[in-house]
């Protein structure tokens, strides 16, 4: 574990221990419960994000995608009777070809990350709504999918199903980034495009593979969180979530310079993120200052942490001059000016 | 060079789009709502209906592209451009579009529906009482919890006029009894936060009995956050409006019961009431200038045919 | 003139930082008129000396005397006031900007009271005259973005001179200028000389400071370790008080006469000169010195023929076989490997571990099933760390915590991790220090001795005439002539790199 993510770990432990100070409630089961479902939704697109942020790109069109495909999955049930397996198989595919798009036109085309996902934010909500012409996709009463609402909505052991999905990426893209040589090759990217070209990386094709499969994850996240509210209004189904994406991904260490990251961290921004909006509710802070809370968390946690690295620094620094003085001054301790 | 050949390209797109949409020279009459939603398909409904009784006008309604006043603004100014007979309106915020609804009442006869903007020169408003919506909520109160019991109110947009009103509404109706509406959960629209809310209260306040929803969506987030923590019938669930879960909680008997609008009607007879008043006949017009649709109590007696009504309308699933 | 009354007076400069003695006792003096060489290895305090003159950083102890006033510091200003005016080897150029605009930065001449108007008129009419003090072939009203790195220098100096500069400081001005550029900034330092501006001239080129220097003072680990008079400067002595020890003789010729052929480029045209296909061979054991002015087509073609860029013709043969290269990848499969001019931007990652660094082209080799093995990517970057003699503590630890030279070894061992079978160095000791340039010069000789075919690309002509077996020269795109040991000598490498011919 990093230092990096150790200390956010001790920030999640703190909040909760002030919360469960505060209402003895939040440690119930059913609020742990409800809460890990939460992170469980919004962590999975998280994930996707932070590899996207990696290779110092962006994808701000997660939430409109979450609207775009949320109702062509229901559409896919509903209308065309589709088995629930492949329609779910269909988001996943769907999201890598949005992710296709994307990575063609930031790695062939050079366009901005910024401009291309921004335009995807804007293409896919409004063909969402013009699919449902600006009304709701939605299950009618009492129309019920058993296997899947067992995997979306069920609970194994007490723990919801979109959590252990959840955990499964989060190994899995762990493994992938931290372990697998495209994973050193995504924060080469990230780092340094141009030395990574030079060392004979396929550079586009691995800046295309996040966005691929961040694309991926956002289908999947996706089903799961058209099942959560069963149902979709494409107009405002999953706005802002890009924002919470980007905002547990870079509370996690990710930096929007790319090249800096890791999938526990975005583990820990998701589960903080989701901690606060709990936290509202369970204080009875008005709900007016949601965004406020959260805002301040992210400004404060890596404000924090900047600071903290500069002291380890300077505490490194100090130690050395410590040594030096007590050295012989012919032991100077040479270094390139 | 490049910027002009990309703005060649919109204007060329936008010019499209306006050939496709010039009608024949009938006087058109614009029904302009708030925001998208299923709720407007009822109104498109009546309207449907009124356009069948009134063939030489051209009924049209119109979706903002956000539910934003500066969108439904800009749409406004370009029907009334487009020379728009007349403007029926659901306005997104009626209290900070003063000005801008009067700029518009200025130049052609402009209608409120929905929610009413009195401080205009707005001609008439047709639709719902949210109080009186609000009170007959807190009566579904009274009665859900005979014995009194403490209520959470799950809101979008708390400080919306609807909001404030229908919630006024419940308040009123319920001073004086053991009920008590304890706080208003809002969720800014955003409907997996409205679910969340609704699963944090049950974890944080186990002494509410009573969840009241209500914006449209809420009800149903509640129907379904209760039917998992499995406290369907311990917790009583009054709600607004018609969404197809809302009505089946009715039906089920897990929803005490909903308050309904009747958006069709202020389709059907605000469209009636423009043509009219369009025509000539300034006459329709009460001296008050409010036309009040009442809302209607829907609970396990009455769902069944007005959910059939409903399938009728909107041709729905 | 030497022996004439300084006017500044470093006594006794120490500085230390946490972790490191930056400077300890140094003196240095500056009369008027005086042309100082102040050599040393990277990391001897040179910087650190020049930025206590600027006033950039107040030193630990020791006296700072100007004109008889004596201070323990100074301030950014003072600095400025007295007449110290530095030229950077990073330049501090607005390239957006025209040169007047640059000169004038933050002190523009203004008309219209409060509202701050720019005196354009004003600024170009007091810019001429400095230009052409320095006789340079660019105007006030030039953009600066299209000026030669040279040009810019120039003007750096220009903006010196617009300070009224007593002391012009040059870091490392030549390290990115051409044979012919550097000459040329040369009779600059003799007319500022001339004009009684005193310079302190930062150099690792020793011919140049044996040009122009009247002085040298060499620095070594913090300490002046020695100086030399006008007529004690030479290559010998200078290099002799650099690094402690007599540098050997630079050219080692090879153990075994060149090979067949290995690397063929054939009629090869960069889409920056696509006039003229250029043909050259590299055969087996052999070092071949390509040297040419900066922009004569040399980085263009090593890009080329790694696969960076695509030519628009032209063939590449390896070991008498035609390939075919499209990407850097087909390039370092075959064995063809580059190491790149600019190496922070194209070489390294350099706040990543020198490990992480070394195994990056060769990822695949350390991974089972994909997934890296720790273990075995260590033991070769501590095996490329003994061989390399790269000087750190911990192969752990980011490239960025060396320096130039050993971040130089670092690109060099993730190639030599693998089996080279050519190798391109494009300016292969730019930025390194005389000591690490020996080791680097070695390695290359190694290399070349265990079969290897080497192209080095170099600007600096005691590198390119020393090390090279056989020399090729460069002059807009096309191949000017090729020099064999016998005929080595500057004046025929800058007569091809211009053009000319040889008679």
């Amino acid at each position: 574990m990093l230092k990096k993510d150790l200390g956010l770990f001790i920030l999640i432990v703190v909040v909760a221990a002030v919360v469960a100070f505060l209402n003895p409630r939040f440690l119930s089961p059913i609020n742990l419960s409800n809460t890990a479902n939460q992170v469980g939704l919004f962590g999975i697109v998280s994930i996707g994000e932070g590899f996207v942020i990696i290779t110092g790109g962006i994808d701000l069109s997660v939430g409109s995608q979450f609207a775009l495909l949320g109702v062509l999955f229901i559409d896919l049930l509903v209308i065309y009777q589709v088995h629930w397996a492949i329609a779910l198989l269909m988001m996943v595919a769907g999201g890598m070809m949005l992710g296709t798009i994307h990575g063609f036109l930031v790695t062939r085309m050079r366009m901005q990350p910024f401009v291309v996902t921004l335009c995807g934010l804007l293409i896919y909500r409004g063909v969402a709504r013009y699919i449902t012409g600006d009304g709701n996709a939605g299950f009618a009463f009492g129309e019920t999918y058993p296997w899947l609402d067992l995997l979306t909505k069920g609970k194994s052991f007490g723990v919801p199903h979109t959590f252990i999905a959840f955990a499964m990426v989060a190994i899995l893209m762990g493994i992938v980034l931290h372990r697998t040589v495209f994973g050193r090759y995504l924060f080469a990217v990230g780092k340094n495009e141009e030395a990574a070209r030079y060392s004979g990386i396929n550079t586009r094709r691995v800046i295309s593979a996040a966005y691929i499969i961040c694309g991926a994850l956002t289908g999947l996240a996706s089903v799961f969180m058209t099942m959560y509210v069963n149902g979709v209004t494409p107009s405002v189904h999953g706005n802002f979530y890009e924002l919470y994406a980007i905002a547990a991904a870079v509370l996690g260490g990710c930096s929007l310079r790319g090249g800096e990251g890791s999938v526990l961290g975005i583990v820990l921004g998701s589960i903080l993120l989701q901690l606060l909006q709990n936290l509202v509710n369970l204080l009875g802070i008005p709900s007016s200052l949601n965004f406020a809370v959260m805002g301040g968390v992210i400004l404060i946690g890596v404000l924090a942490d900047q600071q903290l690295v500069r002291y380890r620094r300077w505490a490194t620094a100090r130690s050395a001059a410590a040594r030096l003085e007590e050295a012989a001054p012919s032991a100077a301790v040479k270094q390139s000016a | 060079m490049k910027k002009m050949v990309l703005a060649g390209v919109t204007l060329g797109l936008a010019m499209a789009f306006a050939a496709g949409a010039q009608a024949a020279d009938k006087k058109t009459l614009a029904f302009v709502v708030n925001g998208a939603s299923d709720f407007w398909k009822n109104a498109e409904a009546g309207i449907k209906k009124a356009q069948g009784e009134l063939p030489d006008y051209n009924l049209v309604l119109k979706y903002p592209e956000q539910a934003t006043t500066a969108a439904q603004q800009r749409l406004m100014d370009d029907l009334v451009a487009s020379g728009v007979a007349s403007i029926m309106v659901s306005a997104v915020d009626p209290k900070t579009e003063t000005e801008a609804l009067n700029n518009i009442a200025t130049q052609i006869p402009l209608f409120t529906t929905d929610s009413d903007a009195p401080n205009t020169k707005r001609i008439a408003y047709i639709g719902s009482s949210n109080t009186a919506a609000g009170k007959q909520a807190g009566e579904l109160a009274l009665k859900a919890l005979p014995d009194g019991g403490k209520c959470m109110g799950f809101v979008g947009l708390p400080s919306a006029d609807n909001a404030r009103e229908r919630i006024e509404g419940v308040r009123e109706t319920i001073k004086g009894s053991k009920v008590e509406l304890v706080d208003i959960r809002a969720d800014d629209v955003d409907q997996a936060r409205a679910k969340r809310n609704v699963e944090d209260t049950i974890t944080a306040h186990p002494e509410v009995t009573c969840f009241i929803g209500f914006y449209s969506y809420n009800t149903p987030r509640i129907y379904e956050a209760v039917k998992e923590a499995g406290q369907l019938g311990k917790i009583k669930i009054v709600g607004f409006d018609e969404d197809p879960v809302t009505l089946g909680g009715v039906k089920e008997g897990s929803i005490i019961g909903t308050v309904v609008q009747q958006p069709y009607e202020w389709g059907y007879q605000g469209m009636k009431l423009m043509a009219k008043y369009v025509g000539g006949d300034k006459s329709v017009i009460p001296a008050d200038p409010i036309i009040i649709i009442p809302t209607k109590i829907i609970d396990s007696t009455n769902v069944d045919s007005f959910w059939a009504e409903l399938k009728q309308r909107t041709g729905a699933k | 003139m030497p022996g004439a009354v300084p006017f500044l007076e470093l006594l006794s400069i120490s500085k230390t930082y946490p972790g490191v003695v930056a400077l300890r006792d140094v003196s240095l003096s500056a009369a008027t008129g005086e042309v100082i060489g102040l050599i040393g290895e990277n990391g001897a305090g040179k910087s650190t000396l020049m930025r206590v003159l600027g006033g950039v950083v107040a030193p630990s102890k020791g006296i700072i005397r100007i004109d008889g006033a004596e201070s323990a510091s100074l301030t950014v200003n003072e600095a400025t006031a007295a007449g110290i005016a530095f030229v950077h080897q990073e330049l501090n150029l607005f390239d957006n900007l025209d040169v007047a605009a640059n000169v004038f930065i933050g002190r523009e001449p203004l008309w219209g009271g409060p509202l701050k108007f720019v005196d354009r008129k004003a600024m170009y009419a007091r810019v001429q005259p400095l230009l052409d003090r320095l006789n340079v072939d660019f105007r006030p009203d030039t953009s600066v973005s299209e000026l030669s790195i040279a040009q810019q220098q120039l003007l750096e100096i220009a903006k010196a001179l617009s300070f009224d500069a007593r002391l012009v400081i040059m870091d490392e001005p030549t390290s990115s200028l051409t044979l012919t550029e550097t000459s040329r900034l040369l009779e600059v330092v003799a007319s500022l000389k001339a004009s009684g501006v005193s310079v302190i001239f930062i150099s690792h080129r020793l011919n140049e400071i044996e040009q122009c220097a009247d002085r040298v003072v060499v620095l070594r680990d913090g300490c002046t370790v020695g100086a030399l008079d006008r007529q004690q400067i030479n290559h010998d002595a200078m290099i002799r008080l650099m690094i402690g020890r007599d540098l050997k003789s630079l050219y080692v010729p090879p153990a075994a006469p060149p090979g067949s052929s290995m690397l063929d480029i054939e009629a090869m045209r960069t889409s920056t000169y696509p006039e003229q296909p250029v043909s050259l061979s590299v055969r087996k054991g052999e070092i071949l010195g390509l040297a040419g002015l900066i922009g004569s087509g040399r980085t263009e073609l090593a890009r080329a023929v790694f696969g960076i860029d695509h030519p628009s013709a032209g063939a590449i043969r390896l070991e008498g076989q035609p390939i075919v290269v499209g990407s850097p990848r087909d390039a370092i499969d075959r064995g063809i490997y580059l190491i790149p001019e600019d190496r922070k931007r194209s070489g390294l990652l350099l706040d990543v571990s020198i490990t992480e660094n070394i195994s990056l082209p060769d990822l695949a080799s350390y991974a089972r099933a994909t997934l890296v093995r720790a273990s075995t990517e260590i033991a070769n970057a501590e095996q490329q760390r003994r061989r390399l003699r790269i000087k750190v503590p911990d192969v752990g630890d980011p490239v960025s915590t060396l320096s130039g030279g050993n971040q130089q070894k670092v690109v060099l061992a993730k190639w030599l991790s693998m089996r080279p079978r050519v190798i391109i160095f494009d300016e292969p000791t730019r930025g390194v220090d005389v000591g690490s340039k020996s080791e680097i010069y070695e390695i290359m000789r190694e290399l070349a001795d265990a079969g290897v075919a080497i192209l080095m690309i170099s600007s600096d002509m005691e590198e390119v005439i020393g090390v090279s077996d056989r020399i090729a020269v460069m002059h807009e795109g096309r191949i000017s002539g090729f020099l064999d040991r016998d005929d080595f000598s500057e004046r025929n490498v800058l007569k091809l790199a211009v053009g000319s011919t040889i008679s």
